[in-house]
């Protein structure tokens, strides 16, 4: 169901953002990147199945999954290095996991990072538990790589409107 | 040097460690995404995020380029959190009201809370005719709870009218609702009834999932919510009646030892009173005339084989005010019974 949902979001994606807008390919622009949202919805097939299909919606209500897609690409005549992306999560969004779990994240604002099982949580009365999905504030993604010139790749994680 | 980099880069063969010591062109991408409520109110609620609120999403890169720091956006997605129409009704009665029949505006209590998303209209309805219990009230009015106690104020909270004063619920908040109603005179000891206060979302109820275009709070559209936007609850009277029988039963004892009704015999006087039925009766007294031709004897009066004195000033439950004896029995259950005895003497 998975592998499902990310090749019709790679469809999708594709669609909704055919290529990356030239006028980003400026000199001074070395990397392009967009930013899409889609929403996961439950469809009944005429043959009384159900079937989930992802849409880049106007509108959402609390509950509705979404599916954020970040895509880059080096359009610029230099490699970079160094290369990472950062996400501030919604605060109408509950985080809900990466596609390739490779994430750091933040449950402080940005402020310490980490893979999620490595945080923890301090309440007011000073209790210490482990850090949850639902503390999430920013996710970032660290290449320990330099994206070279022509390259481009997509991140993909998974929240739910609050 | 931009030459130089770029040799460095395309070979990709030093880690990238290797690069930055060199000092090569560094690269951060910063995806900002966050949401502008648009009542100002936090997006952290119960009921989810409010209906209107706009979640906008736009993907931001930085990086050093050649004459220095560089900052791109990419385009910007918006989304608009529709309102989502869910309510919930519960009784606030904590188990059965006890009453008697014919008692009038009998009081059950409710609460509606609004779990949807947005502001929205209730219409709110008393259904008294509901199958499976003993018997139906009638007349019955709704009123809100306008000074939000919890109990039913003559006078103070508002009579309910639909469609002109239907309540408007903000996002997880809730109104007391009270349903007024007659406990009819044929009712029975024992007998039940459901009296069910039932709300829906003015906007629109039905099958979750329905969606009423342009209708929502905040400009979006509604969708009808896991409740069906709708939700009742039923409160229960309990007819708890009590009777009481009163039965005087008298005992002669004559001045030689027998029982003859002569004049100088002592008749003694046992009045039983015997509740019965599931309530009980309150301010229950109990009077006896003297008779003619008999004398009180005085301070003769006993309750549950305990005497009384006379007096009606002191605090004990009997009195004698010269020509009828009374026993102030209080609140007495059903299923209990009183003994009261008093004497004279035949003149």
């Amino acid at each position: 169901m998975k592998i499902n949902i990310l090749k019709r979001l790679a469809i999708l994606a594709a669609l909704a953002v055919p290529v990356m807008a030239p006028s980003m390919a400026m000199a001074a622009n070395n990397v392009a990147l967009s930013s899409d949202v889609f929403v996961e919805r439950t469809v009944e097939k005429p043959d009384g199945k159900t079937a989930v299909m992802l849409e880049a919606p106007k509108t959402v209500i609390p509950g509705d999954n979404l599916v954020f897609v970040v895509k880059y690409k080096n359009v610029g005549s230099t490699p970079a290095t160094d290369f990472s992306v950062t996400n501030p999560l919604p605060k109408a969004v509950a985080f809900n996991g990466t596609s390739d779990g490779t994430e750091i994240v933040s449950i402080d604002g940005g402020k310490n990072w980490g893979p999620l099982s490595a945080l923890t949580y301090t309440r007011e009365n000073g209790e210490v538990r482990p850090a949850l999905m639902s503390d999430v504030t920013h996710i970032k993604w660290k290449f320990n790589r330099s994206l070279s010139v022509g390259s481009e790749g997509k991140l993909v994680f998974r929240g739910t409107v609050k | 040097m931009n030459c130089a980099r770029k040799t460095n880069l395309i070979g990709q063969i030093r880690p990238a460690g290797a690069l930055a010591r060199r000092g090569a062109m560094t690269l951060a991408l910063t995806l900002s995404t966050m949401a502008l409520g648009a009542l100002g109110m936090s997006a952290a609620h119960a009921a989810g995020t409010i209906a209107g609120t706009d979640i906008l999403n736009t993907a931001q890169a930085s990086y050093d380029g050649p004459s220095g720091p560089v900052v791109i956006d990419s385009n910007t997605v918006t989304i608009t959190v529709d309102e989502l129409l869910d309510v919930t009704v519960a009784s606030s009665d904590p188990g059965d009201i006890a009453s008697d029949s014919g008692a009038t505006q009998q009081v059950t209590t409710y609460q509606v809370t609004n779990t949807g998303n947005g502001n929205e209209a209730f219409t709110l309805t008393a259904d008294t005719a509901k199958g499976g219990d003993d018997f139906d009230t009638s007349n019955a009015v709704i009123y809100i709870d306008t000074n939000d106690n919890g109990v039913f104020d003559v006078g103070v909270d508002t009579l309910y009218s639909p469609g002109s004063n239907d309540p408007v619920l903000a996002p997880d908040s809730s109104v007391n609702i009270f349903i007024l109603s007659d406990i009819p005179v044929s009712a029975t000891d024992g007998q039940r009834a459901e009296v069910e206060l039932s709300a829906e979302a003015v906007t629109g109820s039905g099958t979750p999932g329905t969606s009423f275009a342009g209708q929502g709070d905040g400009g979006g559209d509604a969708v009808v919510g896991s409740t069906g936007a709708d939700g009742e609850a039923s409160s229960f009277f309990l007819i708890q009646a009590a009777e009481v029988a009163l039965i005087k039963s008298a005992t002669v004892v004559d001045q030689f030892g027998g029982n003859e009704a002569v004049p100088g015999a002592t008749i003694t006087y046992q009045l039983v009173a015997t509740v019965t039925g599931s309530g009980s009766l309150t301010n229950l007294n109990v009077t006896d005339d003297i008779p003619a031709d008999t004398s009180y004897t005085a301070e003769s009066i006993t309750l549950e084989g305990a005497a009384l004195t006379d007096s009606d000033a002191d605090a004990d439950a009997g009195s004698f005010d010269g020509s009828e004896i009374a026993v102030s029995l209080g609140t007495v259950a059903g299923g209990q019974t009183r003994t009261i005895t008093f004497q004279v003497t035949i003149d």
